[in-house]
């Protein structure tokens, strides 16, 4: 592909940089967006509505917006990010409004006899959250979860315009230092592919083993 | 037949409910004592759902008292202040349901249903609950079952789980909404003869039922509900043979086409 060695290294560094983004953005926004969800189906006064005007702006917001908006933005309230914690925090924003409402989809389709019996053998609140409501609520939501993953992988790129060398950025560098901006893309588009690949697959993993225990359960 | 005392285990007055505009109960008065079989009937919409689901506060009653050997529930002693989450489960702990649709919980085996609240809401060591839980199955004939999820029993069998979860708590009073209704026709004895056991063993149980020949055959009272009221209570024999009241006598009318199917 013409790329020499010292690129594909850039690549895989911007590749290393994309993924560990789009984990730590994951490990954050998969319980915030629960901790959501979960102040939105208890209808928690006050914080609910706010909870649910809070993702439908996130959800709405295109990811480079909502990085631009965290970067500049956030000074002028004497708030200032470096580059790395704002892109985190960029996707973990995004990725926790849409985790939210996975979340919350899974646990209005919860039957509400579930709840009734754990109230009826006197389970407290955060008994039944934990032994009866998680469990199931988890097991319906898992494949949702991961697919949300790989649509973040996909929204990942949004962070360079903080300066964040990922592999988008790192391509661009490539491209412009060697003056054949083709080589470097292809490169960047087989990582992103292969990284996908390997969230997709997981995916399949995880439906399968959720499809076998359905069997069971339903 | 069943031993009974006079000593009251539930004790409701004046409970009234109404969603909305809706007036569901209105001034229920009721007394169940230490081994009663109480069995409930009326019309589809004549409250009974309701009337339990407010005796043990799944549902908030508007106005009334409810009272569990002397406790109330609902409210704390001596004020107006509502109980909260915690001292209502401390309460509802003492009242088992048993459930039109069962209601397992489906992620669970059926033994870790009926260990689940023992354990972590009675709190006790697993030694101890395991043989109850195993006698438990034994007596509703599911021991071959405890390892089995409920997708994988039978509506009569599942009930029987759902009798058996709400038994392990060693609750003061058994309410069962409906506990046949979902069931196949040929199902539905296997449910009746382990209630029958249960009021025979003098379980103080509230049986809302539109099982006549069960209501006949096991209970020590009979309580006719129609439009949140309660229009008439009676021994069954006097209820079935002789009803005082013109709706309970359309009731049993229109039941008697669907009925005495005798209890084996
Ligand atoms: N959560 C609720 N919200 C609004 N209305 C309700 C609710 N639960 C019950 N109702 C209404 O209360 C009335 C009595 O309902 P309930 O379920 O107690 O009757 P029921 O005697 O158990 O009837 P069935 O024999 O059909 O089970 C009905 O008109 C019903 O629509
Ligand atoms: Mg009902």
């Amino acid at each position: 592909m013409g790329l020499t060695a010292a690129n594909w290294l850039a690549l895989l560094q911007g590749a290393t940089f994309t993924v560990a983004l789009s984990l730590a953005a994951i490990a954050i926004g998969i319980p915030t967006g629960l901790v959501l969800a979960l102040i939105r189906w208890q209808r928690v006064p006050v914080l609910a509505p706010i909870a649910a005007v809070l993702v439908s702006i996130l959800r709405a917001a295109p990811a480079v917006t909502l990085a631009l908006l965290i970067f500049f933005a956030l000074p002028t309230i004497g708030v200032s990010l470096e580059r790395v914690p704002a892109a985190i925090l960029t996707l973990t924003l995004s990725t926790s409004a849409f985790n939210c409402e996975i979340w919350r989809a899974a646990l209005l389709a919860l039957p509400k006899d579930q709840i009734d019996a754990a109230l009826s053998v006197g389970m407290p609140r955060l008994l039944r959250l934990r032994r009866i409501v998680l469990p199931q609520v988890a097991r319906a939501a898992l494949p949702a979860l991961v697919s949300e993953i790989t649509l973040l992988v996909k929204v990942s790129p949004a962070v360079a315009v903080l300066g964040v060398v990922d592999i988008t950025r790192a391509a661009v560098r490539i491209g412009a230092q060697t003056y054949v901006p083709l080589p470097p893309f292809m490169g960047a588009l087989l990582i992103y592919s292969l990284i996908v690949f390997v969230f997709v697959r997981l995916q399949r993993v995880v439906e399968r083993r959720m499809a076998l225990a359905n069997e069971v359960l339903r | 037949m069943t031993e009974t005392t006079q000593e009251t285990v539930l004790s409701v007055r004046g409970l009234a409910k109404a969603f909305g505009a809706n007036t569901v109960l209105d001034g229920i008065d009721l007394d169940v004592h230490r081994g009663e079989t109480v069995c409930v009937l009326g019309p589809s919409g004549s409250g009974k759902s309701t009337l339990l689901r407010c005796i043990n506060w799944l549902e908030k009653p508007d106005s009334g008292q409810i009272t569990l050997n002397g406790s109330r529930i609902g409210v704390r002693p001596g004020g107006n202040i509502l109980m909260n989450d915690a001292e209502l489960a401390r309460m509802r702990a003492r009242i088992g349901m048993v459930f039109q649709h069962f209601a397992l919980w489906p992620h669970l085996t059926v033994l870790q249903n009926i260990i689940e609240a023992p354990l972590h809401v009675q709190k006790r060591p697993l030694a101890e609950v395991l043989p109850e839980a195993e006698a438990l199955l034994r007596k509703v004939g599911l021991q071959a079952k405890a390892d089995a999820y409920p997708a994988r029993l039978s509506g009569g069998q599942k009930q029987r789980v759902g009798i058996a979860r709400a038994l392990m708590m060693k609750p003061d009073v058994l309410l069962f909404d409906e506990p046949t209704s979902a069931l196949d026709p040929e199902l539905v004895g296997e449910v009746l003869a382990v209630m029958q056991d249960l009021a025979r063993e003098g379980m103080t149980m509230v049986v809302v039922t539109h099982e006549m020949a069960f209501a006949r055959e096991a209970a020590t009272s009979v309580v006719f509900m129609d439009q949140g009221r309660i229009v008439e209570t009676a021994p069954p024999e006097r209820f079935f043979r002789n009803p005082q009241t013109e709706r309970a006598r359309q009731f049993l009318l229109r039941y008697a086409g669907a009925q005495p199917k005798e209890l084996s």
